[in-house]
């Protein structure tokens, strides 16, 4: 049989933000699913958005309610959402209460009534909620399989596409007979994690469908439930191929020791101890990419976009314009219970909307601390999947880590992230002739044949300004206190002249 | 707390929908309760008998404490209304005087608090919505709504 003679499956778009991708681009036609999760988790309003984008007069949504929730008060608060559109009501969506014959009959008198209205309305989808409620009630568990199977059968020969709402625990996955009826299974997961409540949704499975497996975060707002990919939606997008065009930090001595610049698409980690400068590295790296016609976003956790600008006119860099004109975006991002995902949410629309080339993450520990408690224990496998995703689309990132100067070792992060990145620059204090003096290094560059030197750099009003002369007649410098050698002087490099104020 | 002007012209204009329906039907009932009843069938098929049964017990408590005509008046545990057929005159219209002739005041007054209700716990629009699909025929406007009055 030949591709074109295989049935195709039309996708429905669920109405929910990122559940689309995460179900492998919509939820099939006429599938059977269950949404299950605990009481709070979202259930109702994950099935009430997809109601209200499918629904039509021609083919309207029924929704069953049970017992449980009042049918007025859930209606009152789902209209709270935006989604929620009234006009809708009854003509496209019919609420029809199903608690009395519950109550006073069996499962075969529910069926009779959810076919009657079935056959009477024709609807493109269907709902139950809660389903769970009429299980409770004493049922064979033969009589319970039998109306399951009826009502799944049923309704997909009626083209309906259906969800059943059932609050089940963790446990009650295994071996229950209504998951295996059914083509999609929803779950969904709440836990308090320290001060912050984490929500996770998972598509257990969706037959005929390539949905992105594991857990993925998701988000209740006014707008209803939005669901981070764990691919960040990014999952059906090639890798960019790997280029050889080298990107300047606007700072020539340092493109020199990076071989001509930071290769496009790398992850750049710049780490080093407080006031060394990181920062304004990240600073320069992003204006010279727009000066160069690069569009950059700068992720900043620490201090707000405004403060941010203000700082960089003081380096003589205005990121004010380029706001303006829509080449630059400072991202601020701190509300303390994000998650990774949620983060690179806003970051790749950013990305997106602007098509950004160049990405600042200013700084990691700052990123650590935006996240809910419960999300840091996953932060860098969040971080890789971050990191391989953007540079998959061709974005070049630069990230600052801030690292516990110590005078013994020579550390690059606190994170253990060092694998993650591409190239490695470490900006550290050293103590010499009683001052304390500023070093650049590059440590690690995939790729690329990077200076060995160990220069000398300063803080200035044109930013990082690097020394003109390469530091040799100092041991130990990586110590950061060195000492003088026997040579009497450094040597001058032939083609690097101090840019600006040499040590006296 | 008194049945609200807004509510009680919403009330006025169903009765006289059912008012002018209700003269080519058989049998005659108060258009009071043909309204009741549309307002029943209407919030029982999404809220349940007992939603509806509740929301309506609400009603009759605030309305009966502003007029007394409503005292021996019951909503029975289907949602069903006794009592007030016995307490209000059979209302027949004429098609060409419709309006002259306004219903009972308890009946006007019990309607008026569900409808209300409903405004307070499902809102304008969807109250509209529900009003809308029980009486295809009628149209309204935020004439009948707060918002409509303030404009």
């Amino acid at each position: 049989m030949s591709t074109q003679e295989k049935v195709a499956i039309h996708k429905l778009p669920t109405g929910v933000p990122g559940l689309d991708e995460i179900a492998g681009g919509g939820l099939p036609e006429f599938s059977f699913n269950i949404i299950a999760g605990a009481p709070g988790s979202g259930k109702t309003t994950l099935a009430h958005q997809f109601v209200f984008a499918n629904a039509t007069p021609e083919r309207p949504a029924l929704y069953f309610t049970v017992l449980g929730e009042s049918a007025i008060k859930m209606l009152r608060y789902q209209q709270q959402y935006t989604f929620f559109n009234p006009a809708m009501l009854p003509g496209s969506i019919r609420f029809i209460n199903l608690s009395q014959t519950v109550l006073e009959k069996d499962l075969g008198a529910v069926l009779e009534e959810i076919t009657k209205a079935v056959e009477k309305a024709n609807p493109a989808v269907v709902v139950v909620d809660s389903f769970r409620t009429m299980v409770r009630k004493q049922e064979s568990d033969m009589g319970l399989q039998s109306f399951i199977q009826r009502l799944a059968l049923f309704l997909a020969s009626w083209q309906a596409t259906t969800f059943l709402i059932g609050e089940y625990a963790e446990e009650e996955l295994r071996d229950n007979p209504i998951f295996t009826v059914a083509d999609g299974l929803f779950w969904l997961r709440q836990t308090a994690e320290r001060n912050s409540i984490v929500r996770k949704l998972q598509i257990i499975k969706l037959r005929g469908q390539d949905s992105v497996p594991g857990l993925h975060t998701f988000r209740i707002t006014n707008a209803g439930v939005q669901a981070f990919s764990r691919t960040f939606g990014l999952s059906g997008h090639a890798r960019n191929p790997s280029s050889h065009r080298r990107l300047s930090f606007g700072i020539p001595e340092l493109d020199k020791m990076l071989d001509g610049g930071v290769r496009e698409g790398d992850s750049v980690l710049v780490a080093g101890s407080s006031g060394t400068g990181k920062s304004v590295l990240a600073s320069q790296f992003i204006a010279e990419g727009i000066r160069q016609g690069e569009p950059g976003i700068v992720a900043v956790f620490e201090e707000r976009p405004q403060a941010y600008a203000e700082r960089a006119v003081s380096l003589g860099l205005d990121l004010e314009t380029p706001q303006k004109d829509g080449k630059l975006t400072i991202l601020y991002l701190r509300p303390l219970d994000l998650s990774v995902d949620e983060t690179m949410h806003s970051i790749l629309d950013a990305v997106q909307k602007i098509g950004a080339k160049r990405l600042v993450i200013d700084s990691l520990a700052g990123f650590e601390m935006a996240l809910s408690p419960g999300f840091r224990a996953d932060f860098r496998e969040s971080l890789y999947r971050m990191i391989f995703a953007l540079t998959g689309i061709g974005v070049t990132i630069l990230s600052t880590v801030e690292v516990i100067e110590s005078f013994t070792e020579f550390p690059f992060s606190t994170y253990s992230i060092s694998f993650l990145t591409d190239d490695i620059l470490r900006l550290r204090y050293v103590s010499i002739d009683g001052q304390l003096r500023k070093i650049v290094t590059v440590i690690k560059m995939r790729g690329g044949n990077h200076a060995k030197d160990i220069r000398e750099y300063e803080i200035t009003s044109k930013g990082l300004v690097i020394l003109g002369k390469r530091m040799t007649n100092f041991q130990g410098l990586i110590t950061g206190i060195p000492v003088h050698s026997d040579q009497s002087d450094s040597k001058e490099e032939p083609s690097q002249k101090p840019l600006t104020g040499n040590k006296p | 707390m008194t049945a609200s002007p807004v509510m009680r012209d919403l009330v006025q204009c169903l009765l006289t929908y059912e008012a002018v329906a209700g003269k080519t039907s058989e049998p005659v009932e108060s258009a009071t309760l043909r309204v009741y009843e549309k307002l029943r069938q209407s919030i029982m098929a999404f809220a349940g008998i007992a939603g509806f049964q509740s929301l309506a017990s609400r009603a009759l408590v605030l309305a009966r404490s502003e007029t007394p005509i409503l005292n021996e008046a019951q909503v029975t545990s289907d949602g069903y209304l006794l009592g007030l057929d016995e307490v209000e005159p059979h209302i027949d219209i004429d098609k060409d005087r419709a309006g002259e002739y306004p219903a009972g005041e308890g009946g006007v007054i019990l309607t008026a608090h569900l409808l209300g209700l409903l405004f307070i716990f499902l809102g304008e629009a969807l109250t509209l919505s529900l009003l809308r699909d029980a009486w295809p025929g009628a149209t309204f406007d935020d004439r009948n709504s707060e918002n409509g009055r303030k404009a």
